[in-house]
């Protein structure tokens, strides 16, 4: 029975060992070659002296490399870190320090970037590489030592061993967006990755003949979908080189051109294909299911899609890092006609998860209409947030409506009301300064921190401005102090070394004075409107 | 000449909507900006409604494609065919 997340690998290589596990740049992998170059990969970490819930980097761009990497750190008996290879090298130096990260595998690609993490003071002992480019083979100066993939190469194809490695363990921490200031760790393990592996094994029927896309970035948790179901269900994982994701028409002919079956996707990508990917005419026959999440779909342009894509069947998933799907919903035909405007509903839990909605009082909502915040409960909710049992306390709380025994329920701070239905659950928006921009996640307060480091700033506010395409754009007003001539440019170049590009503010307007409530506090709705 | 404007114009543009905080400030016009990440999924809508904005124009379903917008002299003998140049 499989419980570690690298036991779906090592099962679906017995059943179907020469079938492509993996597809990328028009090349194949099969499970055979997936299985014992991951072994490899596991056994190098080992002989680097890795134990058991080492945290280990993964600094690559999207690609075959990718996939061999997660599963070579599990089952090194290792948690993945996915370090995004776009964001700035003084983000991924904080995130190194605060996992404790001492190795991490990437390419000569990226060999600059890992140089300028370790003069962001973040020492690292070694670097797997993963590619055997030339700028691969040795380390430049100041580099930590670096193992060339043709050493991996050498190491025993067999498996090692996982002993003392259980399913409460860390499979991965992902770092998303914290409100003061620095990015925080979503620890999520082993079996609770389970939980929803196996309700969507289930809910989306998966089988070997799947061929799934893998879209979003590792540190995105939709890549749990995409490689781990797939990977259980002995389907390919058609990884989609991020190049080619930039143009909406291209996406759309790899969907063509690879039949793929499943495709899980944010919406703004979705709306973007709608506008732009030229879909008419085109006959997608293979595919069957397109899956979004990560913010909400507008209407208009969901309704596009299924006219242009009728035959496919289509499911809102929702649910924050820290639970990852909580909820979903299967789009209906009565959601979606023309006299609709409000987005389809986040729907009802997982199986094996729960979810409930607590009004101010601190009652449970069970009247159609009302509105509370949304609560989840059940073995698909993370462990926390890494090295930080504050912020953990503050949304892992006791379950007050637990009364037999004491168990942990996550708080999201989505506020959400029952529909007239009384069953399913629709979105209404944020008790907090969290948004959502392209699917990423962001808070307001962690750049409104970064524009406050700059030690000629006297007053910020950061905001949000709706974006139908987008879902959100985000403009900052800054109050200098006086007299200095520093100007928006200064402050976008500030953004730009401590946060990734899609929270780095699109407009920075400098004023005199930030408008403000009776309270005294910033007007932000006000500014939202300017 | 036009074409020449658009060029330094789009460099101007992307200079300094895509590359803040890169330390570049120079780009060649055939330079590709996919192959060298400063287009990405996130980029191109920015740039494409900052085109629209500053050229008067709208991107059509099916323009959004690598042959208009791969390099800077791409996107300017794109926008020079919008304009019936």
């Amino acid at each position: 029975m499989a419980y570690l997340l690298h036991h779906l690998l090592t099962e679906s290589a017995a059943r179907f060992p020469d079938k492509e596990a993996l597809r990328f740049e028009g090349q194949g992998m099969t499970y055979a070659s997936l299985d014992s170059s991951t072994n490899q990969v596991a056994r190098v970490l080992r002989r680097l002296g890795m134990a058991p819930g080492d945290r280990i980097g993964i600094y690559l761009h999207k690609s075959a490399a990718s996939v061999v990497g997660v599963f070579g750190i599990m089952k090194a008996g290792g948690t993945y870190v996915p370090l995004d290879p776009n964001a700035p090298p003084k983000r991924l130096a904080h995130i190194i320090r605060n996992s404790g990260v001492k190795i991490v595998l990437t390419s000569g690609q990226k060999l600059r970037g890992v140089a300028e993490i370790v003069k962001e003071g973040s020492p690292l002992e070694a670097l797997v590489m993963m590619d055997d480019q030339p700028s691969s083979r040795s380390s430049p100066d100041g580099l930590p030592r670096l193992i060339p993939w043709s050493q991996v190469c050498t190491e025993d194809r067999r498996p090692v061993t996982s002993e003392g490695v259980i399913e409460n363990d860390l499979a991965y921490i992902l770092y998303t967006s914290g409100s003061t200031g620095e990015p925080k760790g979503v620890m999520v393990s082993h079996r609770t990755l389970f939980t929803f592996i196996n309700w969507c094994s289930k809910e989306f029927n998966m089988d070997s003949n799947d061929r799934v896309t893998s879209h979003a970035p590792l540190q995105f948790d939709l890549s749990t979908f995409d490689i781990y179901v797939t990977i259980k269900a002995g389907g390919t994982v058609i990884i989609v080189p991020e190049n080619l994701s930039v143009f909406p028409e291209r996406l759309a002919d790899l969907l063509e051109s690879e039949a793929v079956t499943v495709t899980y996707l944010v919406p703004s990508i979705l709306s973007m294909m709608v506008n732009y990917g030229k879909l008419s005419g085109r006959k997608f026959s293979a595919l069957r299911r397109i899956l979004f999440a990560g913010e909400v779909f507008p209407i208009k342009y969901l309704r596009a899609l299924v006219a242009a894509i009728p035959h496919v069947t289509y499911y809102n998933l929702f649910g924050p890092t820290e639970t990852n799907v909580c909820a979903f919903y299967k789009v209906q035909q009565k959601d979606i006609s023309a006299e609709c405007t409000d987005p389809v509903p986040i729907g009802i839990a997982c199986e094996n998860m729960q979810v409930f909605a607590v009004d101010e009082k601190g009652d449970l909502v069970d009247t159609p209409g009302t509105a509370g915040e949304l609560w989840v409960r059940g073995s698909g909710v993370a462990q926390g947030y890494w090295g930080d049992g504050q912020k953990t306390a503050m949304n892992f709380v006791r379950n007050p409506f637990q009364n037999c025994r004491d168990e942990i329920a996550y708080r999201t701070g989505d506020i959400v009301k029952l529909d007239n239905d009384g069953v399913n659950w629709r979105y209404v928006g944020r008790r907090d300064h969290m948004i959502k921009s392209r699917g990423y996640r962001i808070e307001l307060g962690e750049i409104e921190s970064v524009l406050y480091t700059h030690k000629r700033v006297k007053e910020v506010a950061v905001v949000a401005i709706p974006d139908e395409l987008v879902g959100n754009r985000i403009k900052a007003y800054v109050v200098l102090l006086e007299g200095n001539g520093l100007t928006a440019k200064d402050l976008e170049t500030h953004c730009s070394s401590s946060l990734p590009r899609y929270m780095v503010p699109e407009w920075i307007e400098l004023c005199s004075d930030l408008p403000k409530t009776s309270t005294g506090k910033i007007n932000r709705p006000l500014l939202a409107q300017t | 000449m036009r074409m020449l404007n658009n060029v330094e114009a789009i460099e101007t543009l992307i200079v300094g909507e895509l590359l803040e905080g890169s330390g570049r400030n120079k780009l060649d016009p055939e330079e590709s900006l996919i192959s060298s990440g400063i287009l990405d999924s996130l980029s191109l809508l920015r740039l494409v409604a900052k085109l629209e904005e500053d050229f008067d124009t709208t991107v059509e379903d099916g323009e959004l494609i690598p042959n208009n917008f791969e390099s800077i002299s791409r996107i300017a003998a794109f926008l020079d065919r919008k304009r019936g140049g």
